[in-house]
């Protein structure tokens, strides 16, 4: 931040405020209503989850990973095992992998419906926020039912997952999926294209696609500046390679490409993609296959390391483990979307109005907790 | 000027598209309404019965409870929680498998493992807790669990427990005996064992 002129001021965003998203601090230079500089200060939620990992055991790491992008506890589950069973060489049996696949795009499409209504409720339409988390309530009663948790699962576990699914799952889900693909409509038609949201995100804060690479941003951010990448499709890891979707990428339809509203629209697109994955899974799962049975009786990976990249509802999740042989990890480092995508916060909000940063800070969809850790 | 008409004309229609849709929802209000009025009406807890014959299955997380009659005491679940919220102390018994009446102590479990210790603390803090069940699969003996699981009949689905003091949320299970009760009582069988 550099020095301040006579007309600027420096205000102070957070680190309480309902639009941050969590404990969050803007440092803003404005000249009057134009913003000059923003400097996000992090760090109120640091839990210290790298080095607590580094003193537990690596069964133990992953009711933390849950707690890192609490939104979407399952992705970074996922993300974890499947980088343990790289290191240990571990195959999962086939039902397991189907499970996971579930959990993981039921908990994308919660991810995605919370940042949404909650981007609606930054840029002042109060009304989708309820449904779409009357909407997310369902995804979040699937859970329930699987693992009896609601928001930090410690679901998936190296080899396996906790619990097998239970009696009746199938249909719940297939249930869920009727309801909510005619919502998508709905949402559609009384955020998507309403015309003062348009105003207000259309043309705003555009992320060029070359900017967006040259800071690390990943995940539907990046989509939303049309680069078509995701890690499953590109890179698949665990089964996606088995499963037909397409990967939505932002078009400028409404403005430029890479604005707030195409960032807000690749997610739309995605939870359909999310649903049809959804249903391929639930078509294909094995019926028999015991969820317990690759779990190892002790986790002790051999020497070495493993960098393992996921996609998870806000981008690039990776987990970068170095073991020394022992039950706990030497050390485990996680590479979070977030925190890239809230790097390109000053980027691309300079010149902005103060009311379109709160905008631009609720397009690139961060969650603190992952950030900080 | 047209472009400007034309706004205020797209505003307009977008608007009351929405407003559709949010009269829908007024209109069907019964039938779709989700809000629950909390104290008096309750969300069902979901089905329990998971179709699966795993005894130790347990898919509510509501609050921990442990059997301490059938505690051995073997400190599995204090390993396996991440954040150490498990307390245990134990004493050796000098005959494995005896009951010592004057301090309530059953030698031998549900299972029929007999016992080489008395639990003279076994506290669990639920309010550190962060109910990730790690603890609940390593026990031997399946007595720690979290109430409204497979024992269900047993315990009332307890899930929203609360406390006036933080200190109530410290659940002693072991049985309220002092340690100099606990070192007579020891030290009585074993002299009559000697
Ligand atoms: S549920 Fe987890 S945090 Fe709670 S006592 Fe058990 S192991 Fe510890
Ligand atoms: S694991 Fe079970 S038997 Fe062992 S100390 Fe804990 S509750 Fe007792």
């Amino acid at each position: 931040m550099g020095i301040v002129k006579g007309d600027q001021m420096v205000l102070n965003i957070g680190p309480q405020h309902p639009s941050t998203h969590g404990v969050l601090r803007l440092k803003v230079v404005t000249d009057g209503e134009i913003v000059s500089d923003i400097e996000p200060i992090i760090g109120y939620l640091h839990r210290c989850f790298e080095k607590h990992c580094e003193n537990s055991t690596y069964e133990q790491v992953i009711p933390f990973t849950d707690r890192c992008d609490y939104i979407a506890s399952m992705n970074n589950n996922f993300g974890y095992v499947v980088a343990m069973e790289k290191l240990m060489e571990i195959k999962v049996p086939d039902r397991v992998e189907y499970i996971r696949i579930i959990m993981a795009e039921l908990n994308r499409i919660a991810s995605h419906l919370l940042a949404l209504g909650v981007y609606g409720l930054d840029v002042g339409a109060f009304t989708p926020f309820l449904y779409m988390f009357r909407d997310r309530e369902r995804i979040l009663d699937i859970f329930e039912l699987t693992c009896g948790a609601r928001l930090l699962y410690n679901y998936m576990w190296v080899g396996g997952v906790s619990h097998d699914l239970p009696v009746g799952f199938v249909e719940t889900v297939y249930g869920f999926l009727d309801y909510f693909e005619p919502k998508l409509k709905e949402y559609n038609e009384i955020l998507t294209y309403n015309k003062i949201f348009i105003e207000r995100t259309a043309d705003v804060g555009v992320l060029p696609p070359e900017v967006a690479i040259s800071y690390g941003v990943s995940g539907p951010n990046l989509r939303g500046s049309g680069v078509k990448w995701d890690l499953r499709k590109d890179e698949p890891y665990s089964i996606y390679e088995r499963f037909d979707f397409d990967v939505p990428i932002g078009e400028g339809t409404v403005g430029t490409t890479g604005d707030c509203w195409d960032r807000f629209y690749v997610r739309m697109l995605e939870m359909t993609e999310s649903a049809k994955i959804l249903r391929q899974a639930l078509k294909d799962l094995p019926q028999d296959g015991d969820v317990h049975q690759a779990i190892p009786k002790k986790i002790r990976p051999p020497k070495g390391s493993i960098y393992q990249r996921t996609e998870s509802p806000r981008g690039d999740l990776a987990y970068y483990i170095i073991s020394d042989g022992s039950p706990q990890p030497y050390r485990l480092k996680m590479r979070s979307p977030a925190f890239t995508a809230l790097s390109v916060l000053n980027e691309i909000s300079r010149g902005w109005m103060l009311s379109d940063v709160i905008a631009i800070l609720g397009s690139l969809d961060i969650v603190l907790g992952e950030i900080d850790r | 000027m047209g472009n400007y008409l034309r706004n205020i004309w797209e505003t307009i229609t977008t608007m009351l598209t929405g407003m559709r849709v949010t009269f829908q929802h007024l209109w069907l209000i019964r039938r779709n309404n989700v809000t629950l009025q909390y104290p008096e009406e309750r969300w069902p807890r979901p089905e329990r019965d998971i179709g699966f014959d795993h005894s130790n299955y347990n898919v509510i997380r509501s609050r921990l409870h442990v059997d301490i009659d059938d505690c051995i005491g073997c400190l599995k679940c204090e390993r396996a929680c991440p954040v150490d919220c498990i307390k245990i102390d134990t004493v050796k018994v000098p005959n494995r498998g005896e009951d010592i009446h004057s301090i309530g102590h059953t030698g031998i479990t549900a299972n029929g493992t007999k016992k080489a210790m008395v639990v003279s603390r076994f506290d669990i803090d639920m309010s550190e807790c962060c109910y990730c069940n790690l603890c609940v699969y390593p026990c031997p003996e399946e007595c720690i669990y979290m109430t409204g699981g497979p024992n269900s009949e047993k315990h009332e689905i307890d899930y929203e427990f609360s406390q006036y003091d933080r200190n109530d949320l410290i659940f002693r299970f072991a049985k309220k005996v002092s340690d100099e009760e606990i070192e007579s009582a020891t030290s009585i069988s074993s002299e009559r064992e000697s």
